[in-house]
Parts: C-alpha cells; structure tokens; sequence
C-alpha cells in the first residue's frame, strides 16, 4: 500500500472528526443535561443547511459569514420546540420522548421537503469548496480544515463553559441532579431550555458547514445523528468531555478501514456498528 | 305481475352495470419515492405525471372520463414499497400501477406484483441481472411476465450507451467507482465487463456508500484510490446527492483525469454555476436543450406549468410512461387487462425523446427505451451541453486536462 494513499486515509479521518464532534457533542448534550434522547437532532443540522442554502441563494451570503444568521436561528427553533413540545415530556417514559423526537424529525423532514422541495441543492460559486492545499503528496481541503478548526474551537468553547461558567456549572449541576439543583433555588426549565437551544445550535452550525461540501436535502442529517449516536455510546451516554476522542477514534477508524480495505468506504457504516456492539459488549462483561 | 317486477329489477341492474361500466373512471396507482432520500427523483416524477396528466385530460381523458392517479410514497424503501403497492391493490381496488424506481425497490416488490399481477408499467429499476452471477435481477425475474413493462432502459443498455462514450471519448484506462447498493454493485459489474470487452483497461472498481443509503458524503478514500491508478477517465456510478461531494472532492485531492464521467439518475439544476462542475461529463436520459420538436415542446410546457427546466430526466420518462397507458387504454375501448396489454404492445407513443414503443431485449418483450435514449453531456462554463451521440451534440467534448 502506498504510504502516501494511508497518510492521506489518517489525514481525512482527523479532519472528519471536527464535524463528528461538532454534531454529537450538541445530541450529549440533550441526552446528559435534560435526559432526552433526540432523534430529531439530525433535523436541527438540516435545517441549518437550508438555512445557510437559502441565505446563500437569496441574499448571496457566503456560508460562513451566514454563520451569524443561523446560529441564533437554530438557538430560537430549538428554544421553541423545547417550550412547546419537549418539557411536556420530561416526566414521561423514555418511549414517549424518543417517539415524540421520532414524530418531529419526520415533521421536520416533510416540511422541509415542502418549502424546498426533494432536489439536491448546491451552494455553486463558493470559491473554496473545492480547494486543496498540497503538503507532499497529501491534499488538505479547506472546507474539512476550517470545519475541523471550528468544530474544535466551538466543542473547547463548550467545555470551558460548562467547566468555568455560572450557567455551565448550573447545566451539570441540573444534569447530576434535577430535584437537588431544584432545591437549592436552580430554575431547572430554564436551564433545561438554554442547553437544548444550545444542542440545536451545535448541530445548525454543523449544517452549514455541509451545505458547502453537499446538497442539503431532507434527509442529509440522517447519517450524521447515526454516526452522532454511535459516538455518544462510545465516549458514554451524557459524557459530554469523551466526545472529542470517541469522534476521533470513530472518524479515523472509518478513513483507515475505507483507505485499506478493497470496497472499504463502503463498509463506513459498518465500522460504526462495530465500534457500537464492541464498546456496549466490552462494558457489559467488565461490569459482570 | 310478479315477472314484470322480475323483468323490472333484472332491466334496472342490467343498465347499472352498463352504466357503472361506462362511466367508470380509470384510476392509475403511481409508486414513486414522494419523501425520504430520493425525493428529488419521485417528484420530478410525480410534475412529469402531472403536465401529461393536465394534457390527457384536456384532450378528453380515458374512456371519456377524466384520468385519475393515486400517489403512493415509496420513500425508496422496499418494506414501505411493498405496503404502498398492497395498499393500492386492495384498499384503492387500482387496475394499473406505473411509476417506480429504484432496483432494490422494485426487487422486493417482485413476489407483491406476482400475487396480484395488475399491469405494470415502471420507469425505474434498472438491474437486469442479465451476465451476473449468482444474482437474480428484475429482467430474469419479471422480463416474461405479460402483465409487466419496463419503461427505463436495462443496466446493459445503460453500460452500453456509457461504453460506446468511453470509447468514443478516446480514453484507454478507467477507474471505476460506484455505489454499493443493487443499483451500482451490479451495475459497475456489467459496465466492466462491457468496458474490457471493449478493449478498455478498468484498472479500479470500488465501492462507495452513497449519500442515500445513510453515507456522510465522505468519498476521499475512494477517489485517492483512484487517483493513485492514474487512470485516464473516472467513471462514478452513484445517486444525483452524491454529485456536489464526488465532485468537489476529486477537486480538493487534485486528481485531474482527461474525462470525469458520472451516471447519477439526476443532477443538481444549479451545479452548472459551480466552478469544479466544469468540464465534468454525466450520463442522461433528456436534456430540456435537446433540439428536437417533441423536446422543445415538453420543456415548454414543463416550464409554462412549473417555472423551471425538466432537469431530472424521470420528469420526461413519467409523461412518456402516462401518456402510454392513456394512448393504449383508449386503443383498447376498456380497462380489460389481455386488451389493454394486446395495445401497449401493438402502439407508438409519444415522448419528449421521440417516438418509441415497446420492443424485444435480452428477455422480456416489453422493454420501453433502449441504449438509444441515453445522452452524454459536459458542463462548459456554466451551460450543460451535449456532448454525446455526434448527431445530437450541441458542442464538442472537452478534455479536463485542458481545461485546467
């Protein structure tokens, strides 16, 4: 095999990974913090390609300029589905919030399919979508780089606020106990409120960044929420600082397998559910 | 008076079944993938159904009633396919199926259609299974049927069409990529094949997940295998969502083959303005700036009825499919299946791609649109021309390499 096809392998597994955190750092955040497994995350990161699309089509605004637009965006939409429809949950079993997030990505899905409708999108015209820069063989792409360094910046954001801040302290505080927090004057809706806008936020802006180097359509966050799954088992469930390293070993792990096995970039999605059965396997028999 | 009531009751509903016969209206039930990944394709079929449906009714209708379609959503899932299609024949009582798409689709439902056997048109599905190995594709296993028709030309017809370019386009080595779903795997089997018999050297194929089939649009690995060949053309075999990433990624890693060649069923309308588009050949089966009558008028209407081109050649192929069923329905006089299906195969219909009929291929008897339907065209700065077969080309092929 040649050394500079396997270094690129590694190169393209480290820059996915940005993104992989990027998205599931926002879904460990709804499970950790409100305790709510989101099926519709993936939706929050497509409408934030639509959004980023449609700022593009209508107003010509580059996708990371329209950053500023969707972010907020994304904060208020999730802010509205969590008062309107997510607190009624709270209490109720785990089947009723995961069919309840089911029934919102599905409502999601055709209602994006009916504002713009079911064609594959393209942003043509971004200047940089399609360039590479040559580091001895090995191609770096600007789009995977800039999305890894904001992904980066942003999952470290995160972790310094949930470390450092009044709001991020409250956040944990609620995550590790939500009568407790309650007791000692925490207002636990709010909080419940800001971290799910937060966790709709993430994953917009992981939708912009897609919507450079894809066509946003309906179902573009659909491998993203299997792939953010997979890596919120690996680091464990609500364990919101493993993120970085689960997303790192899961997007290598496919890169290398896809690079080194004949067909192998068909079996991406394979590696995940090997990583997902290995992990839950591994951690049933040390517990037995 | 006991048998002029009896006489009464039999006249009365001798002329109900008469009348209820005369006036019922045909009913078609279209299986298209209406929501889900490939939304785009079911409903560029679905405005393609409905201008031929808008035409038909204007000029009379079916049996002198208005045709009616009931959409039934596929969503390009073979388990939602099948209760779509048993939902049609038992709920909708439906006679007629048209529509379809998708190879893995369209083999789940082969055991529904052979319990029920209404007559089926099906613009989709193209895996034959014709020269594969230990594998059954929709020809082998619905090609003898009477009651099915198949409207989209065979994978072979495909790889025939995209060979004849390849060969034309003056390449030696191809490197093959294609997704790995029953659509590409079997696909890019038959294209090697055809491509080496051809004289040709395929010197990769492999596979990729594609972005309708729950992949990230990550094809890096891929496309570096092929660079790393240095093989004159890159031929990709995959869904219209994996156009922008395929592209733009063979960019990025600075892989610059003479020919980049694509056979996705669709393309992003808007993917001409991009810069990495140029130079960049597809397979199609219409073209709205194909320059023959029956093109000019379609898109014309198309555009009139919608705002925007035919992009998606599903669009051409569901009017051609439609207005097929209203032609022979109206030859036969009746819904009866032996007579409607004695019309299909005796007509001439038309079509944005011309005249054609149903004819002979490797099994069936009823094979729609042949090798001859497929177009090649290459975006140059920001127009999509034909480029492929010599007669229809609106330009001369470019090569990528000088371009550059």
């Amino acid at each position: 095999m040649d050394p500079t096809l396997v270094l690129q392998g590694l190169v393209s597994g480290v820059l996915a990974a940005g993104l992989y955190a990027l998205v599931s750092v926002g879904l460990a955040l709804a499970i950790g913090v409100i305790g709510v497994i989101n099926f519709a995350h993936g939706e929050f990161f497509m409408i934030g390609a639509f959004l980023a699309y449609q700022l593009f089509v209508s107003f010509g605004f580059d996708p990371l300029l329209s950053l500023i637009f969707v972010a907020p965006a994304l904060f208020v939409i999730g802010a509205i589905v969590y008062r309107s429809t997510i607190r009624y949950v709270l209490e109720a079993p785990e089947l009723n919030q995961m069919l309840l997030t089911f029934g919102l990505s599905i409502i999601f899905q055709n209602l994006a399919l009916l504002i713009w409708g079911g064609d594959p999108r393209s942003i043509s015209g971004v200047p940089y979508r399609s360039i590479g820069v040559q580091l001895g063989g090995i191609s770096i792409g600007l789009v995977p780089l800039g999305s890894f360094v904001i992904s980066l910046v942003l999952v470290l954001a995160l972790y310094v606020g949930l470390a450092r801040t009044r709001l991020g302290r409250a956040m944990r505080a609620v995550a590790q106990n939500r009568v407790g927090a309650s007791l000692v004057g925490l207002e636990v809706d709010r909080i419940y409120l800001v971290a799910f806008a937060l966790s709709a936020l993430l994953a917009g802006i992981g939708g912009v960044m897609i919507a450079v180097i894809q066509s946003p359509t309906p179902t573009v966050g659909f491998a993203f929420t299997l792939k953010a799954f997979a890596i919120v088992v690996l680091a464990g469930l609500g364990n919101i600082r493993g993120i970085l390293w689960a997303s790192l070993a899961v997007a290598v792990s496919e890169s290398m397998v896809a690079t080194l096995v004949p067909n192998g970039d068909a079996l991406r999605n394979a590696v995940f559910f090997a990583i997902i059965f290995i992990v839950l396997v591994g951690r049933a028999w040390r517990r037995a | 008076m006991k048998r002029i009531r009896s006489v009464f009751v039999l006249v009365f509903v001798a002329a109900a079944v008469l009348l209820s016969t005369a006036t019922a209206q045909v009913t078609i039930g279209i299986l298209s993938p209406l929501t889900g990944g490939a939304a785009g394709t079911g409903q560029a079929q679905k405005e393609g159904f409905e201008l031929a449906l808008k035409e038909i009714n204007a000029a009379g209708g079916v049996l002198g009633k208005p045709l009616k379609l009931i959409y039934a959503d596929t969503q390009a899932n073979p388990k939602v396919a099948v209760a779509a299609f048993e939902k049609l024949m038992t709920e909708d009582n439906v006679q007629f199926i048209g529509g379809g798409y998708s190879s893995g689709v369209t083999l789940a439902l082969v055991e529904s259609f052979k319990t029920f056997q209404p007559l089926v048109s099906w613009i989709g599905g193209a895996v034959s299974g014709v020269g594969i190995d230990n594998f059954q594709g929709i020809e082998e296993l619905l090609g003898n049927e009477p009651w099915f028709f198949h409207v989209h030309p065979w994978d072979y017809q495909n790889t025939e069409a995209s060979t004849q370019f390849i060969a034309d386009s003056g390449v030696k080595t191809v490197a093959l990529l294609h997704e790995d779903s029953a659509f590409g795997g079997p696909g890019s089997q038959a294209a090697q094949k055809l491509l080496e018999d051809a004289g040709l050297n395929v010197v990769l194929n492999e596979a990729f997940k594609s972005t309708l089939f729950g992949g990230t649009g990550d094809f890096r690995a891929a496309i570096s295998k092929a660079a790393a060949t240095k093989a004159d053309m890159l031929y990709w075999i995959g869904y219209d969502s994996d156009v922008v990433p395929m592209i733009s990624q063979i960019r990025e890693l600075n892989y610059t083959p003479q020919q980049i060649f694509g056979a996705p069923p669709g393309w992003p309308s808007d993917f001409a303005k991009a810069p990495e588009a140029q130079c960049v050949t597809g397979l199609i089966g219409f073209m709205p700036n194909l320059p023959t009558p029956e093109a000019m008028a379609f898109t014309k209407s198309f555009e009139a009825m919608f705002d925007k081109a035919p992009d998606n050649y599903m669009s051409a192929l569901a009017y051609a499919q439609l207005w097929s069923y209203a032609d022979s329905i109206n030859k036969a006089g009746t819904t009866d299946q032996a007579a409607v299906i004695k019309a299909m195969e005796s007509l001439t219909f038309k079509s944005p791609m011309g005249p054609w009929k149903f004819h002979d291929s490797q099994i069936t008897h009823h094979q729609g649109f042949g090798a001859d339907m497929w177009l090649v065209f290459q975006y140059q700065n920001g127009v999509r021309q034909i480029v492929w077969p010599t007669a229809k080309a609106t330009a001369p092929l470019q090569s990528c390499q000088a371009s550059r």
